[in-house]
């Protein structure tokens, strides 16, 4: 049997093609917007992120080492057990010079067993050899110019515009250079889902009106978190930067992070 | 003059220029995520699909709903800070439904910030255990007014 090929038929093929191809992105816009109306995703409706830039304080001589903030933060973001955190506490321990010497002070230790999540156990110093002793908590920075967005291959990792630095974990590939790249520490691969995690300044709340988990159950009120572009007259925020000289850590890194830290010693990095 | 034709081998050089360039164009609106480049360059449907996690804390709002009078004693008091989460856990489902009992709060849990130890900052009262009287912090102190006794 012949095969039917004529100008007539290749024509008609190819105009059905091109069709079928120019109908598909109508046909999936056409199901967004019913999936938009009739299909509820959970995620709160009426959010703009381009309406809010979120803005967090960290007053470190509020830090009781409670490490509420870093289990919290587990619970609420279902981070797996072990070794990851998306905010953890450090403890910093500055000894005594050495008799004799001329400095200041001498080692400095740093410590985060679990993260500080239950707590810190006993200092491994004496305590007549402390000079000095802090906690510190730590988060992702929300840079306005995030290394770890930069070196993502596949457009996975972002900063949106209200100012939070998020993860599609759709497209995550886990590949770790975004791990690597950041200087603060804050991403891990979740062993898992093998992709890339972090904190997400508690997203699925704050769109919500929620406050961050680590900030709401911060008993010391060492985190102060706001809105940037909705300012109360008396929001804590504003009270905090107002009132308290701040500092970023790693400002030469030129990566302006939006977490403002107050009270820092200058070995904390 | 002899008449200008152009020169076969190039026209079919040019369709298939065009036939890869349309294919490449193709492609690239049915391969592309609709909300990509919403925002910017990732998809711009990830942040609500990042936001419709469901909450696990409720939030002190949520708690002071129905239990103001905790909620106005603790206003007075030096535990004012406290979200009520941070000692009674994260209690949304009992929020949401108030037949869900809270677990209860271990006595000890006192200590997770009022053990002595030299890293605090002096603001926070600090008890060194086996010097500090009683056995039972909630025997001489009300955990929502610390200063008081029962």
């Amino acid at each position: 049997m012949k095969t039917q090929f004529n100008r007539r038929s290749a024509l008609a093929r190819l105009g059905a093609t091109i069709a079928g191809a120019l109908a598909l992105p109508v046909a999936r816009k056409a199901k967004a917007a019913v999936q938009y109306f009739l299909v509820s995703s959970g995620a709160p409706k009426g959010y703009d992120p381009k309406d809010h830039k979120w803005l967090i304080c960290v007053d470190a001589t509020k830090c009781i080492g409670c490490g509420l903030c870093a289990e919290a933060c587990k619970k609420e973001n279902g981070v797996p057990e072990g070794p990851y955190f998306r905010t953890w506490i450090e403890r910093y321990i500055i000894t005594k010079p050495k008799p004799g010497s001329e400095e200041t002070r001498g080692e400095t230790l740093v410590d985060s067993p679990d993260g500080g999540m239950h707590g810190f156990p006993e200092c491994p110093v004496p305590k007549d050899q402390i000079e000095q002793s802090f906690f510190v908590p730590k988060l992702c920075n929300l840079c306005e110019h995030p290394p770890c967005v930069q070196v993502c291959p596949v457009g996975a990792a972002f900063k949106a515009p209200d100012g939070a630095v998020l993860i599609d974990p759709d497209y995550c590939i886990g590949c770790g250079f975004c791990v690597q790249a950041c200087p603060y520490g804050a991403r891990f691969l979740n062993p898992i889902t093998h992709t890339a995690e972090k904190c997400t300044l508690c997203y699925h709340r704050i769109t919500r009106g929620l406050k961050p988990a680590c900030v709401e159950i911060c008993p010391a009120e060492a985190r102060i978190f706001g809105d940037l572009k909705h300012l109360a007259p008396d929001d804590p925020l504003q009270q905090f930067y107002e009132t308290h000289r701040t500092q970023v850590l790693k400002p030469y890194l030129g990566t302006e992070p939006r977490v403002l830290y107050a009270g820092l010693d200058e070995e904390v990095r | 003059m002899r008449h200008f034709r152009f020169p076969p081998q190039l026209f079919r050089l040019v369709l298939l220029t065009l036939a890869i360039v349309g294919a490449y164009l193709v492609a690239r609106t049915l391969l592309t995520p609709q909300s990509f480049g919403e925002y910017g360059w990732y998809r711009g449907s990830a942040l609500a699909e990042i936001a419709s996690r469901t909450p696990v804390f409720a939030g002190k709002k949520a708690c002071a709903e129905c239990h103001a009078d905790i909620a106005q004693k603790m206003a007075q008091s030096e535990h004012k800070t406290f979200s009520c989460e941070a000692c009674h856990g994260a209690n949304r489902e009992h929020a949401m439904d108030h037949d869900v009992v809270p677990a209860k709060v271990p006595d000890s849990y006192c200590l997770r910030c009022h053990e002595g130890n030299p890293s605090r900052p002096s603001w926070i009262k600090q008890i060194v255990v086996k010097d500090h009287y009683g056995e039972k912090c909630s025997d001489c102190h009300l955990p929502h007014q610390p200063t008081q006794s029962p």
